[in-house]
C-alpha cells in the first residue's frame, strides 16, 4: 500500500534521511520510535509530501507521490494526516472543520457532509461538541477533532505525526483509544510516537530509526523483548 | 462665545458640504485601497516571482514617494501628456488615494498572511486543498482578523491625508475651510471646527473598525 525506496532528504547540507526503505501492507500498523532528530517525523511528513524527498520514490496505492500540484492534491484526499500541534482551523467550529474538506473537494452536499461528520464525532466521542470553536476544547478533544477531520475525507491510509507529544499526561489516553478503534477496524496506519505502550499494543511492525536510518525493525515483541541492535537497546534502555 | 455659536450655525452647512466630499473620498479610498491592497499583498507572497517582484515594485515605488507627487502626476503630469485621460478633481483624487492606500495596506495583508501558523497551510493541503483553496479558506480569513488593528490605522491616515486633495481644486474639508476663510478671515473659528469635523470622522472611523474586530474575532 505505501512502498518507500531510498528516500533520501537534506536540510541546508544536513541530511536528515540517507535511503528509507519501508514497505507497508493494507491494513498493517506501523509505528516508528526513535530519538529525537532521528528523521521519523521527516520521513512520515515525506510520505504526503509535505517534505520533498531529494531521491528516492515513494509509491502510495501504486501512485507516485511527486511534488506536482494536481495529482497531489487528489492522492492527499487518501493520504489523512494528524499533527502534534492538532492545526485545527481556529475560526470554524468542529464541525466546521470536519465538513471543510469534504464539501469543496467531494461531491456532496453540506447535509451529506454535516452527516457524515456526526457519525464521525459520536465515534470519537465529541458529539456534544458539534458547534464549539476548537478554542473550547481540551488539547484531547483537539485531536480527537482532528482525527475526525481527516477521516471525513475517508482516508485509505493515516498518518499520525506525534499525536500525543503536545497534550497533558492525563488526555494521552482518549486520543490512544480512538487510534486503537481505527486500527482494530483495519486502517493502515504509520504512527509516529514517543508511547511505547501503545507500540506494544497495537502495531504489528516496529520500526526504530536513529540518524537518518532505519536501524531495526520488527514485530513488538522482538523490537522490546530482544533488541538486536545496541543502539536500540541503549534508546529502549533510556527509556525505563 | 455667542458670536462664536452664530458664525458656526452659519458656515457649518458649508463646512459640512465639505466633510461630505471628504467622507467619499475616504470611503472610495477605503474600498478600493483594499481591494487592491489585498491584491497585492497575496502578489507579494505568491510563489509565482513575476508577481511577487511586481508587486514588490509597487510598493516600493508607492511608498517611496510623496501623496502630494501621486496626486500631481495622476492629475496634471499624465494628462499633459495624453489629454484623454484629463480626470475631473474628484476621480483623480479617489484614484491617487486608493493607490495609496493599497500600497501600505498590501504589506499589511503580507504581514497578516505570514503570521498564521504555518501548520494552518499544512492541515489544509493535507487534507487535499489546493494551495489557492488553502488560502481562501483557511489562511485569509484568519489573516482579516489580524490586519484588523493596522486597517483602522490606515483608514484613519487615508481620511486625515485626504486633505491633500484641496491642492487640486477639489472642495473637501479643508479647502471649504479656506475658502471661507478668504472672505471672513476668522482663522481660528474656522480651522477649529474643520478640525473638530476631522476629529469626529476619525472617531467614528475607529468605533466602526472596533465593532467589525469584536464580531469577526469572535472565535478567539
Amino acid at each position: 500500500m505505501i512502498s518507500c525506496n531510498n528516500v533520501v532528504k537534506t536540510f541546508n547540507k544536513l541530511e536528515v534521511l540517507k535511503g528509507i526503505d519501508l514497505d507497508v501492507a493494507p491494513g498493517e500498523v506501523v509505528v516508528i520510535i526513535g530519538p529525537s532528530g532521528s528523521g521519523k517525523s521527516t520521513f512520515l511528513r515525506c510520505m504526503n509530501c509535505l517534505e520533498v524527498a531529494d531521491s528516492g520514490t515513494i509509491t502510495i496505492n501504486g501512485k507516485i507521490v511527486e511534488s506536482k500540484e494536481s495529482s497531489l492534491n487528489k492522492l492527499r484526499q487518501d493520504i489523512g494526516m494528524v499533527f502534534q500541534q492538532f492545526n485545527l482551523f481556529p475560526h470554524r467550529t468542529v464541525i466546521g472543520n470536519i465538513m471543510e474538506a469534504p464539501v469543496l473537494l467531494k461531491k456532496v452536499t453540506k447535509d451529506q457532509a454535516k452527516k457524515k461528520g456526526m457519525e464521525l464525532l459520536k465515534k470519537v466521542g465529541l458529539e456534544d461538541k458539534v458547534d464549539e470553536f476548537p478554542n473550547r476544547l481540551s488539547g484531547g478533544q483537539k485531536q480527537r477533532v482532528a482525527i475526525a477531520r481527516a477521516l471525513a475525507m475517508e482516508p485509505k491510509i493515516m498518518l499520525f505525526d506525534e499525536p500525543t507529544s503536545a497534550l497533558d499526561p492525563e488526555l494521552v489516553g482518549e486520543v490512544l483509544a480512538v487510534m486503537k478503534q481505527l486500527a482494530k477496524e483495519g486502517m493502515t496506519m504509520v504512527v509516529v510516537t514517543h508511547e511505547m505502550g501503545f507500540a506494544k499494543e497495537v502495531a504489528d511492525r516496529v520500526i526504530f530509526m536513529d540518524g537518518g536510518y532505519i536501524v531495526e525493525q520488527g514485530s513488538p515483541e522482538e523490537i522490546f523483548g530482544q533488541p538486536k541492535h545496541e543502539r536500540t537497546k541503549e534508546f529502549l534502555g533510556h527509556l525505563k | 462665545m455667542n458670536d462664536f455659536l452664530s458664525f458656526a450655525l452659519t458656515y457649518l452647512p458649508y463646512l459640512l458640504q465639505g466633510a461630505l466630499v471628504t467622507v467619499e473620498i475616504a470611503v472610495i479610498g477605503v474600498i478600493f485601497g483594499s481591494i487592491l491592497g489585498l491584491l497585492v499583498g497575496l502578489g507579494r507572497v505568491s510563489k509565482n516571482p513575476l508577481l511577487s517582484q511586481l508587486s514588490r515594485f509597487f510598493i516600493w515605488v508607492i511608498r517611496g514617494t510623496p501623496l502630494l507627487l501621486q496626486l500631481f502626476i495622476i492629475h496634471f503630469a499624465i494628462p499633459s501628456v495624453f489629454s484623454a485621460l484629463t480626470m475631473p478633481p474628484f476621480v483623480s483624487a479617489c484614484i491617487a488615494l486608493s493607490i495609496n492606500a493599497a500600497a501600505y495596506i498590501a504589506e499589511i495583508a503580507r504581514g497578516a498572511i505570514q503570521s498564521i501558523d504555518k501548520g494552518q497551510m499544512e492541515a489544509a493541503r493535507s487534507l487535499g486543498l489546493s494551495s489557492s483553496q488553502s488560502m481562501r479558506r483557511v489562511i485569509v480569513p484568519q489573516a482579516f482578523r489580524r490586519m484588523l488593528p493596522p486597517l483602522g490605522n490606515e483608514f484613519i491616515a487615508l481620511i486625515k491625508e485626504s486633505s491633500l486633495v484641496s491642492t487640486i481644486a477639489l472642495y473637501d474639508l479643508l479647502r471649504t475651510g479656506q475658502q471661507i476663510i478668504s472672505s471672513t478671515y476668522r482663522y481660528m473659528e474656522v480651522f477649529f471646527l474643520v478640525g473638530l469635523i476631522y476629529l469626529l470622522l476619525t472617531t467614528v472611523m475607529s468605533f466602526i473598525i472596533g465593532k467589525i474586530e469584536k464580531k469577526v474575532g469572535a472565535y478567539e
